[in-house]
């Protein structure tokens, strides 16, 4: 019988459920976060354009992260709070 | 902002237990104020070092002082998940915030005879900390000591949040809110109303560096369980195995380190699992370690998990970067790390498992497995073991430590995020500026052809090719300054619009090279860094790119080996 350490991580987390879905896009206020890869701005310019004629969405935040390499900083974050959802673009 | 030669407002504030805490209850003496946020992650790494300040002062701790601009629930969740004992005082309606006016938290002044303000700082910065003991200590005749060691894993400086009297009543930046707002000040933090917004509670903040953590738990194996098999399908190492951390084992490991076992070194990204020296210890018996190579393991982790490393992007990227630890100065020598002949293969113990150790410390206690949040499109061979030492005897210049302003007798761990090796063979070139064309050949590929500013690279040189630079009368910081000049990526190669690299052009610098118009590859000399390692037969030198660099990516960081 041998008795082992436990290399492991062992901390405990909260599990966080996913955000509730959207019932639909029409009347929403969306974000739309560009992680700072190159060419995001383009992608995201024609997504904001199609959801604005196709999908009826009312409004359109748009954020840009420091870094793509890093998590967005808090206050990012909260300065995006109010909104509906989130659509992040990682570009190239 | 209140500043230094200003009079500290007086003020009297409730103590968390409701009695009254008044400014003439610190006469007679110093007093360091700290304005608080408690969901703000640097006044939660600045709270460990004002208790070390605190116990330092003995009966005098009260005279550190925290001014919360939180609520009495959260401030005491705070103090308890800490242990405070100095006076932690509620400014719930931010008067007092105002009347010193800190534009972020956390935010020291420290008050002297008279109630002048003798120094006055933002942000978490240990050489501010320092001062700040110093004078404390000093002006009440106790002997001075250091309460933020620069060594011990928590980065130099990091900015605070916004002070809670200077927040907007919502904090949406430029975006027109007006119509989510009434116009009506409700006085709610962002945090508060995000938790309304979403009707679920906040993730606790990181706590960025806890002292302790507990203890690890032990597993009893069956008679009949084969513990080789148990640790791979355990999860301690799916992919290679190991030798299984007995207690018994791990306990002769921790016997040899000056730190109790719960001691948190660091937290590690991605996941910020604690890295206890228990768990390092049981992951460096599983690496094949000795316990001696604790010495060097311990600021490899503390390395590891200083922000500026940023192991966090390391581990995620679909790059196949990971650490690469360069060992220099007399530890490597004594404790058996190879820098010559095969270096960076399988050539001796301390490289193969100090290497690895760091490897399962990562996803252990990191948690970023491949495929899962390690998403390196091909990762890379150094990810089993990437563990040099500098190749001192051989090598004509100064050791990278002292390069980097250690001393002779010091010794130093650096780790630099890096990708594959890509040999350099030079056997005809005679002199040392032929050696390092060829070299510069090679490094204008790093990251990829057209990308320039953005990598780092180091230059692995061996004894050979050193020896011919060196004779040439080349210094090391001379290879350097050559190297950089003459790596380029010529215009005719951006003759192909949309390949990587040529959307920033217009950034790049535009030099002639031998004639021929090129951009420089590096923004920057320091960008290139040069070692001397490898075997004295064979003129095979290497130069290896790195991931992102600086701020932005990852910076190589160093730290001198001691417990």
């Amino acid at each position: 019988m041998s008795t082992l350490v436990n290399p492991l991580d062992e901390s405990s987390r909260d599990r966080l459920s996913p955000a509730p879905r959207l019932d639909g896009l029409e009347g929403k206020t969306l974000a739309l976060l560009d992680i700072s890869k190159p060419r995001g701005k383009e992608f995201l310019d024609r997504l904001e354009q199609l959801l604005k004629e196709r999908y009826g969405v009312s409004r359109i935040v748009r954020e840009v992260k420091p870094t793509y390499t890093k998590p967005a900083p808090g206050a990012l974050l909260e300065r995006l709070g109010f909104v509906d959802g989130v659509i992040e673009a990682l570009a190239d | 902002m209140l500043i230094a030669g200003d009079q500290a407002p007086d003020f009297s504030l409730p103590r968390l237990d409701g009695t009254d805490w008044g400014l003439e209850a610190a006469a007679g003496g110093p007093l360091l104020l700290v304005f608080i946020e408690t969901d703000c992650p640097t006044c939660r790494l600045t709270i460990p070092y004002l208790k070390r300040l605190a116990e330092a002062l003995g009966p005098d701790g009260h005279r550190v002082v925290a001014v919360s601009q939180d609520g009495g629930q959260e401030t005491r969740e705070l103090v308890e998940a800490y242990d405070v004992s100095f006076p932690v005082l509620l400014d719930t309606d931010l008067d007092v915030s105002r009347s010193y006016d800190p534009p972020s938290v956390p935010a020291l002044f420290l008050v002297g005879e008279g109630g002048r303000i003798e120094l006055s700082e933002v942000g978490f910065h240990k050489g501010d900390l320092n001062s700040a003991a110093e004078k404390m200590l000093s002006s009440l005749g106790l002997p001075v000591r250091t309460v933020a060691d620069p060594d011990d894993g928590a980065p130099a400086m990091k900015p605070g949040c916004t002070s809670r009297h200077l927040e907007p009543v919502m904090a949406v930046g430029s975006v027109d809110v007006s119509d989510e707002v009434s116009g009506e000040v409700s006085g709610e933090v962002p945090g508060e109303m995000s938790d309304e917004a979403s009707g679920e509670p906040l993730p606790e903040p990181i706590d960025l560096l806890p002292e302790r953590a507990p203890r690890a738990s032990r597993l009893t194996l069956a008679d009949d369980e084969d513990p080789y098999e148990y640790c791979m399908s355990a999860g301690f190492s799916p992919f290679l195995p190991v030798v299984p951390p007995t207690a018994e084992r791990v306990d002769t490991f921790l016997a040899g380190v000056p730190h109790p076992p719960d001691r948190v070194v660091g937290l590690v990204p991605p996941c910020y699992g604690p890295a206890t020296i228990e768990k390092i210890a049981a992951n460096a018996v599983m690496a094949g370690c000795k316990p001696e190579y604790m010495e060097v393991l311990i600021p490899v982790i503390r390395a590891a998990c200083d922000e500026r490393f940023n192991l966090h992007g390391v581990q995620a990227t679909t790059h196949s970067a990971t650490p690469l630890i360069i060992l220099s100065g007399p530890a490597a020598a004594r404790l058996g790390f190879a820098s010559g002949a095969g270096v960076f293969g399988n050539v001796a113990r301390a490289n193969s498992s100090v290497g690895r150790a760091l490897q399962l410390v990562m996803t252990n206690l990191g948690g970023a497995l491949p495929g899962e949040i390690d998403m390196s499109a091909l990762g890379n061979p150094g990810r089993f073991s990437y563990c040099v030492a500098e190749n001192h005897e051989e090598s004509p210049w100064e050791p990278l430590h002292v390069e980097l302003g250690f001393g002779e007798d010091e010794s130093t761990v650096t780790l630099f995020a890096a990708g594959g090796l890509t040999e350099v063979s030079e056997h005809t070139a005679r002199t040392g500026a032929g050696v390092l064309r060829t070299i510069a050949a090679t490094l204008s590929m790093v990251w990829s052809w057209r990308q320039c500013g953005r990598v780092d690279a180091v230059v692995v040189l061996c004894p050979e090719h050193a020896a011919t630079l060196s004779s040439d009368g080349f210094t090391k910081s001379d290879a350097r300054d050559f190297l950089f000049e003459h790596t380029g990526v010529p215009l005719r190669a951006f003759d192909h619009e949309g390949t990587e690299g040529t959307q920033a052009r217009d950034s790049y610098e535009e030099v002639l090279i031998d004639g021929e118009p090129h951009y420089r590859k590096f923004a920057d000399p320091s960008q290139i860094r040069i070692i001397v390692a490898g075997g004295t037969a064979g003129k095979f030198s290497a130069v290896m790119g790195g991931w992102l660099a600086g701020a932005e990516g990852s910076q190589t960081v160093t730290y001198p080996v001691k417990w």
